[in-house]
């Protein structure tokens, strides 16, 4: 029927362009032809709706959004009632002048209302400390108390020195199962070891990048069996097996050179050499008594030990502009400038 | 408004300034013409020089002002011995000027209050980039010079492990390697610069570099010199075996005459130690040790001779492998060099600081070597100031592009 009705308006349209020339006439017949579109396509709509809903209903009326939420909340409401769970952003809920996005040239931020950015991010709105408050009184009644007496830091790591971590993971889905939860974390400090000098050494040497030496903490991460039973029964095998494996002294240890060692030692160092060499070269000609006393005689001159400490100083605790400053002053107090 | 009231200050000081220019031939006048005009007119363009033209009697009241090296001395002291820019600095100004600096005085304290029948002293110059540590060095080694001691300067140690276009096998030993070029080059310079000791230092042992030639005992060293100067194949062994004369006759053994006290000035220390950019015939990378240069050089540091000082100065602008951040004597050294040099007298080398600065934009105003006008007002010096962080060299390449 449209077809028809269309059919002689594009006729009608031929005959009219060739005969006359003005716009005049061409905004006229395009009202025709407007006119008998909407004509044409209401027919069709009417036919539709008949049948069923249409997909581009422009008739359909659409309901205006009330006042948003916001506008009614007083400052002291009870925020766990508006996000008691996790979900997204809603612009209409959260009373907050949020702005999130990049902004156009000479603009600013995008506003909240149908910001996709904000609903896109996680947000922890259901988290507030009320509401952990809330949590925390709920879980109450499930938990023991605290032992008085470890009432402070120090006396919890004196008392258990070995810290075991472990994950739990919950999520709804297909299984509840997550692997992640099987890995197991000890941190023990040395300190709190009974270790002696070569002993530590060794077990610094063995764990390699598991000790770290600022905070003395060694940290095992175990996640090679399947379960977390397993993997904290493997974790404690290995902390005894390191401890007592550092108690021993294997003959090949003996070969340990100068290069292997973790810090400079003055005992026999080029640096002692160099240092006694000039010592000597410099006593006036003739003194040259037995060499064990001299040396003995030199090396205990606080002169000789100031240097000592600045030079191991430089050497371990790396070189800065007050090491060197303090290496100066030994150096010149040792030669008398 | 400011740069009229300027130029009018200026303007008398400029005519007389440029009358010194006239009278430069002899150093007395000027001198004295400018002790006139600094008490004539309580000028604050004249501060910044010093009428003390004898490095022996600079000290504090002197720091931070220009002290100017006489010709004379510029060339045989410093035949190799100044930085590039300085050198064309000396030529664009017609006069070497250096300022007197706290770690230069330092060092030449240290070196009169010295007791110079001990072991030398080991003195390292250390600094960021560009602080004047060479300069220092220079200032240093000038004192000494006037004091009439023997200087033995290598100007960069680097030039000795890089780029060296002849690596000749050692003729004495099989497992070195010989640097004829750079050798004999440094011979010429130290002939140039102790010409008067050369005829009075005796060789104390036979020196044999071919089958037909050698040096007898007892002759004179400046024969040994040049020896090494004409026979470029053997320059490497003469440059250690002058070394080690040297090292043997220092301190004066003998009272009178032949006694001398030795300066070993190097500047680029850290070269010796660290690694070469030299490859042997199979490709491999040449290692320091095995230059004959640098195995000699090793040796003279060494502090087992007695009767001078050491004088060094670290540079990391040359040095190959290392990192562009380094200035601290254990990372430019390495372990080993540490160990060698060590113990040794750090004297740290730092930035101009105000009066410095002053000081210097001063003299750069003086020499009317800053044509820009807004470089003489106020806000040019803050900005000088800003984009230098007072840094010597880099206000140096600064100045010149105004």
């Amino acid at each position: 029927m449209a077809a028809s009705i269309s059919h002689p308006a594009l006729s009608s349209l031929r005959k009219i362009n060739c005969n006359t020339n003005g716009i005049f006439s061409l905004i006229s017949f395009s009202r025709r032809i407007s006119v008998s579109s909407v004509l044409s396509t209401s027919a069709v709509a009417t036919e539709k709706e008949g049948a069923g809903r249409g997909v581009r209903g422009q008739r359909r009326s659409k309901r205006q959004a009330g006042e948003p939420r916001t506008e009614r909340m007083s400052v002291d409401q009870d925020w766990t009632a508006v996000y008691p769970t996790a979900a997204p952003f809603k612009p209409s809920a959260v009373p907050l002048p949020v702005r999130m996005g990049y902004p156009v040239k000479r603009g600013v931020p995008p506003a909240k209302k149908g910001n996709l950015e904000l609903i896109k991010i996680p947000n922890f709105l259901h988290l507030t400390p009320v509401a952990i408050k809330k949590h925390c009184e709920a879980l109450k009644q499930f938990c023991t108390e605290w032992p008085a007496a470890l009432n402070s830091d120090e006396k919890c790591m004196k008392h258990f020195p070995i810290q075991v971590q472990s994950k739990e993971f919950v999520s709804a889905g297909l299984s509840v199962r997550n692997p992640d939860a099987r890995i197991v974390t000890l941190k023990v400090k040395l300190s709190s070891l009974n270790l002696d000098d070569h002993a530590r050494k060794k077990m610094i040497k063995l764990s390699e990048e598991r000790y770290c030496k600022d905070t003395d903490t060694l940290t095992i991460v175990t996640d090679s069996c399947p379960l977390r039973q397993q993997n904290y029964d493997y974790a404690m095998y290995l902390l005894t097996v390191l401890y007592h494996e550092s108690w021993k002294s294997e003959a090949w240890e003996q070969e340990k050179t100068r290069a292997d060692m973790e810090e400079y030692e003055w005992e026999d160092s080029p640096s002692q050499k160099n240092l006694l060499d000039t010592l000597l070269r410099m006593r006036p000609t003739g003194a040259k008594d037995e060499e064990e006393g001299a040396r003995e005689e030199l090396l205990g001159q606080p002169a000789v030990q100031e240097y000592r400490d600045t030079l191991l100083k430089l050497k371990n605790e790396g070189e800065t502009e007050e090491n060197l400053q303090k290496y100066k002053e030994a150096v010149k107090k040792l030669f008398n400038i | 408004m400011n740069l009229h009231k300027l130029s009018s200050r200026l303007c008398p000081t400029v005519t007389q300034k440029f009358r010194h220019l006239h009278i430069q031939s002899s150093g007395q006048q000027l001198e004295s013409v400018a002790v006139e005009t600094a008490s004539a007119e309580p000028n604050p363009l004249s501060v910044f020089r010093t009428s003390e033209q004898d490095p022996a009697y600079h000290s504090e009241r002197q720091s931070g002002q220009y002290y100017t090296f006489p010709p004379a001395h510029i060339q045989k002291l410093f035949p190799h011995g100044l930085p590039p820019r300085f050198q064309l600095q000396i030529k664009t100004f017609n006069e070497g000027c250096v300022m007197v600096r706290p770690p230069a005085l330092e060092l030449i304290s240290y070196l009169k209050r010295a007791d110079y029948s001990k072991p030398p002293l080991r003195y390292v110059l250390y600094g960021d980039t560009g602080t004047g540590k060479t300069l220092s060095l220079c200032h240093a080694l000038h004192y000494c010079y006037t004091q009439g001691w023997l200087i033995v300067h290598i100007p960069d140690a680097h030039l000795w492990v890089k780029n060296c276009k002849e690596l000749l096998p050692s003729s004495s030993r099989p497992s070195r390697f010989d640097q004829p070029i750079q050798a004999s080059h440094w011979l010429k310079n130290f002939k140039i610069t102790n010409e008067h000791f050369l005829s009075k230092i005796k060789t104390t042992q036979r020196y044999v570099w071919t089958k037909r030639e050698s040096t007898e005992m007892g002759q004179p060293l400046g024969e040994l010199v040049d020896q090494g100067v004409n026979r470029m194949k053997s320059s490497s062994d003469v440059v250690g075996a002058v070394l080690r004369e040297l090292r043997l006759q220092a301190g004066g053994i003998t009272e009178g005459e032949g006694a001398f006290k030795l300066a070993v000035a190097v500047d680029g220390v850290n070269a010796l130690w660290g690694k070469t950019s030299l490859k042997k015939e199979d490709r491999t990378l040449c290692e320091p040790e095995e230059l004959t240069l640098i195995h000699n050089l090793r040796k003279m540091m060494k502090n087992n001779w007695s009767g001078g000082a050491i004088l060094t100065a670290l540079s990391q602008t040359g040095s190959l492998f290392t990192p562009r951040s380094a200035y601290l004597p254990n990372e430019l050294l390495g372990e080993e060099g540490f160990d060698h040099m060590e113990p040794f007298v750090p004297v740290s080398v730092s930035n101009y600081d105000e009066k410095e600065f002053e000081s210097c934009y001063l003299y750069y105003l003086d020499r009317n070597w800053l044509q820009h006008p807004h470089s003489r007002s106020e806000e040019g010096k803050k900005e000088l100031i800003f984009l230098s962080n007072k840094n010597p060299s880099i206000l140096e390449r600064l100045c010149a592009f105004l």
